[in-house]
């Protein structure tokens, strides 16, 4: 039970929030460590990050497919990024794109430094995308939902199934083209009236 | 919606969806070890039984099931299934404005609504730039520590009843309903707050509600030391929670485990003190932290976050400024009602917000707060218009429930309950 | 009317009487748990039916009486629907040996003699933990008749539960066999002559807390209520029953409670007999009422309060605490008694 004591040390004394509100409320700049893990990320990977986008004091990278694991495993192994927890992976439907519509996204949080980043991948339908529930095991329900929901397919899941929806629900219903109320129609079946 | 459907109105909307639906071949090799694995259990004497624990089970917090594999009361193997409290909230979140999400998240963690609110409200105001009046954030605080008092003695009620004692969840229902009450004066509901909105709160705090206020917070430190009384020394509740369940931070990281089971773990990581929002930073308040990660630890975590809860409305009540308590944004947030009938700009803003919608940017945006049972994420993806694109809820008990394997395999049954009632799962957060 | 047929007819009206007093006080038992835990809880418990709630349980079998019969399709039937009643019948056997007055002497009604017991049997005590052996099959074969899992586990956990701490009532109980020299419960009541100080629950107070706590182990209560975890195995044994099925087992649990009850009443604390000599004009069944009633109030009390063991921490407190406990009492009550005599 190694680590059990610890504590997180105290935050940087520029951004110490009691001091100006309206930068801690509306942060525009990154956090100092964030700036050196984007470094280091621009360091090793260079032009294989499609993009980097700054906004609302949040750091986006966008990757493509083939780099997935590469840039997570390196996201959660290296020092100075240290991304120890996966707060999210989710899917996203963005039927403008016309080729590559589909999108997942995953938010880092690292503990030892107290910075966040979000990892963006755009895929056509279908997927695939290596699992990262080697990485984190915490994927494990994040994937088979963005599976369940936008249909991507997840490669070496443990278990790509089902989660939320019945088992026997068929199509994929955070896409945009699903209708709100679905396919299979309201409940009421009146043609069984009398029947049973 | 539709009302008769005939039966070839249902297949032929059936044969037209076109998706390819099943899912790929699980994992040939996984398959086969995990088969070696039962059949050599059983070659050496072993027996497994197969249990499902749920989805109706009176100690499962909801329809959450477990499939268990037993070898008399040892788990070998332990499979959550979810979802069968369902309701499609993010779905639903695309065809609502932003106003109208607020009561579709109360029914996340029914048990501590309001901090549901608050962390969707914090995530949009982030995305359209809305500053928070001073007011309306103290009146945030107050009615977010307000919900992690209830709901920590729910869960303590919840916890203690599933080891045995019936009148100690009753004890604790009776201080909830003060709490309750509080909600019911300040907001108009016991359960469903719907009280955040964007740019502050629904209202003011009505006339009476400090002093009811300080009443309850003088009165329930009482009622927490009286319980830690019965439940901190109890040589049967000591016997049943220490020791049983270590989760350590490396494996609280790895499940994205956190709130009060990660500080039980050791980590000092909480949420109001190291990404500050409503009036946290102007507070003062410790944050609990336990280092033997069982479940006697997240007890003590959660009785003391109690008696912060209590101090933090205690000095939010002591500090708290006068000002409005909504923002005065014409473009995102709804006008002070009582301005409405009276001036007509209000009156265009309030018919603008409501059957408009307030106008986000395009962007998106990922804003986590520390709700009672964790940390709750919220991503919203814009692409201009009152409408969100894409609504995601991190909810904490998803990942509570999925770290269930790892947490109690190889434990027995009686301590599967302690231990699934310790990580506090509630099924709304769950299965969204 | 000659001896004989005076004593059939006695016999005929004590073991009609018997029974119909058991369920009467077994529904009221039932009314006071629930407004017992009501107080206990800050609440008030059943209030509607009768005055102060007190009809509850009689509506309470009215429902059950009226729901449908579900019994499970791959069950044992024979067993299934046996195993309430041999929970049940068991404790009727045991009052029928249990003496609720004086017994021998005088004739004492119409010219014969009354002896406030059914049978005077030679060997009641054993007939008690014999009886007790029985109820186990009861649990037991409830859970497997059910062909249930939740069912199968809680069954067997119950039956390895009452098994374990019999042995420890079985040892308490020797040692006041010992100190009355008789193993009838007629000649342990008539044993403890004298005031309320000269009953045997000063001389064995170990043997009498033993047997106190393995008691509340053998009728399933909390805190050692496994068999019926409710939050852990929905209901146990008890699962697939439903209806009056259900409430045969449930009048089966306060039955035991009544019984075991005068038993711990008649071996401990003196029976029929009053607290202070003079006080025996009021008649022995309201002193052995009295304490029944007693006793009963601290089961219940002790349900509403504690908490739940864990069954490996519930069966090594039966075999490393109690029976251990429950043997020194027995030698050191044979030694004082040897040599004191």
């Amino acid at each position: 039970m190694s680590s059990a004591r610890f504590v997180r040390p105290s935050p940087p004394a520029g951004s110490s929030a009691k001091k100006d509100r309206t930068t801690a409320r509306t942060a525009t700049s990154l956090a100092p460590t964030l700036a050196t893990a984007a470094a280091k990320l621009r360091r090793r990977f260079g032009a294989r990050l499609l993009e980097e986008k700054e906004s609302f004091g949040e750091l986006t990278f966008v990757i493509a497919p083939g780099d997935w694991m590469r840039v997570l495993a390196f996201c959660k192994t290296a020092p100075d990024l240290a991304f120890d927890q996966l707060d999210c992976l989710m899917g996203d439907h963005l039927p403008e794109r016309a080729d590559t519509p589909f999108a997942v996204l995953a938010h880092l949080t690292s503990h030892v430094h107290g910075h966040r980043l979000r990892v963006k991948t755009f895929l056509a339908e279908g997927g695939p995308l290596p699992t990262v529930t080697g990485l984190w095991p915490s994927a494990g329900f994040d994937e088979r939902e963005t599976w369940e929901m936008f249909g991507i397919v997840f490669q070496d899941h443990p278990d790509l199934r089902r989660l939320l929806t019945a088992e026997d629900f068929r199509g994929f219903p955070l896409r945009k083209d699903f209708p709100l109320e679905g396919n299979v129609g309201g409940r009421v079946r009146t043609d069984l009236r009398g029947k049973i | 919606m539709n009302d008769a459907i005939d039966s070839a109105t249902i297949h032929a909307r059936e044969a037209d969806s076109t998706s390819p639906d099943t899912p790929p071949r699980p994992n040939v090799e996984q398959l086969r070890e995990r088969k070696a694995r039962t059949r050599q259990h059983l070659e050496t004497g072993g027996d497994i039984m197969t249990i499902s624990m749920g989805p109706q089970h009176p100690s499962t917090h909801g329809v959450f099931q477990m499939v268990l594999d037993l070898d008399g009361e040892v788990i070998v193997d332990l499979r959550p299934e979810i979802g069968n409290l369902h309701r499609g909230v993010e779905k639903l979140c695309e065809h609502r404005t932003y106003h109208q999400i607020i009561p579709l998240t109360d029914r996340l963690d029914y048990n501590s609504a309001f901090a549901m609110n608050h962390g969707f409200c914090e995530a949009a105001e982030k995305l359209m730039g809305v500053e928070v009046p001073p007011r309306a954030r103290y009146i945030r605080t107050i009615a977010h520590e307000l919900s992690r008092l209830a709901n920590h003695i729910l869960w303590l009620g919840v916890h203690i009843m599933d080891l045995g004692t019936q009148t100690f969840f009753v004890i604790c229902f009776r201080d909830r309903e003060y709490v309750l009450d509080l909600f019911e004066m300040l907001t108009g509901a016991r359960l469903t707050h719907s009280f955040a909105r964007i740019g502050g709160v629904a209202k003011d705090l009505p006339d009476g509600f400090e002093q009811r206020c300080r009443k309850v917070i003088e009165f329930l430190p009482k009622r927490i030391a009286e319980y830690e009384r019965i439940v901190k020394h109890n040589r049967i509740y000591y016997k049943r929670a220490k020791n049983v369940g270590i989760f350590t931070s490396e494996d609280c990281y790895a499940w994205r485990v956190t709130g009060p089971t990660l500080r039980a773990a050791g980590v000092a990581r909480d949420l109001r003190k190291d990404e500050p929002y409503a009036a946290y930073d102007e507070v003062d308040f410790e944050v609990a932290v336990e280092y033997n990660a069982d479940v006697y630890d997240r007890f003590l975590v959660r009785m003391k976050e109690m008696r912060e809860s209590c101090k933090i409305i205690r000095q939010c009540l002591d500090g708290l400024p006068g000002g409005p308590y909504l923002a005065r944004d014409a473009a995102h947030s709804l006008p002070v009602k009582r301005d409405v009938l009276r001036d007509s700009a209000a009156m265009i803003q309030d018919f603008y917000q409501v059957f408009q919608g307030p106008q986000a940017p395009k962007g998106e945006v990922y804003r986590a707060i520390e709700v009672p049972k964790g940390e709750m994420g919220v991503y919203i993806r814009s692409e201009g218009g009152a409408k969100p694109a894409r609504v995601r809820f991190t909810t904490p008990s998803f990942y509570h429930g999925q770290a269930m394997p790892a947490l109690s395999i190889g434990e027995t049954v009686p301590d599967l309950v302690a231990i699934f009632a310790s990580v506090d799962v509630v099924l709304g957060d769950c299965d969204k | 009317m000659s001896d004989p047929v005076a004593q059939l007819v006695f016999l005929i009206i004590k073991a009609v009487a018997m029974p119909l007093i058991i369920i009467t006080m077994v529904a009221f038992a039932i009314y006071f748990e629930r407004k017992f835990a009501g107080f206990f809880q800050a609440r008030v418990g059943p209030t509607y039916l009768g005055p102060w709630g007190s009809l509850q349980s009689f509506g309470d079998v009215f429902k059950l009486l009226s729901k449908e019969d579900v019994i499970p399709l791959r069950s044992d039937k024979p067993v299934f629907k046996l195993a309430p009643y041999i929970a049940f019948i068991p404790a009727f056997l045991v009052m029928a040996v249990l003496p609720f007055g004086p017994v021998g002497g005088e004739p004492n009604l119409f010219g014969h003699r009354f002896d406030y017991v059914i049978a005077d049997f030679d060997a009641g005590v054993v007939l008690f933990l014999a009886m007790g052996a029985i109820a186990v099959y009861g649990v037991v074969l409830a859970g497997w008749s059910s062909n249930s899992n939740y069912s199968l586990l809680g069954g067997l956990r119950a039956g390895a539960q009452m098994i374990s701490y019999e042995l420890a009532m079985g040892f308490s109980v020797a040692g006041v066999m010992v100190m009355a020299g008789s193993m009838s419960l007629v000649e342990i009541v008539d044993g403890q002559k004298g005031a309320f100080w000269d009953w045997y629950w000063i001389p064995q107070i170990v043997g009498g807390i033993v047997f106190f706590i393995a008691s509340i182990a053998e009728l399933n209560r909390t805190p050692f209520d496994l068999a019926e975890a409710e939050q852990e195995l929905v209901a146990g044994h008890l699962t697939e029953y439903s209806g009056m099925r259900w409430g045969m087992f449930y009048l089966a649990e306060y039955v035991n409670m009544i019984v075991v009850s005068g038993i711990v009443s008649t071996l401990y604390f003196g029976g029929w007999r009053a607290p202070f000599e003079s006080w025996n004009v009021i008649p022995g069944p309201i002193w052995l009422l009295l304490k029944i009633c007693a006793l009963i109030f601290i089961y219940m009390w002790i349900r509403w309060t504690i908490f739940r063991y864990r069954y490996s921490q519930l069966m090594s407190i039966g075999w490393k605490v109690l029976l251990p406990l429950a043997l020194a009492n027995l030698a050191v009550t044979a030694v004082v008694v040897s040599v004191v005599g």
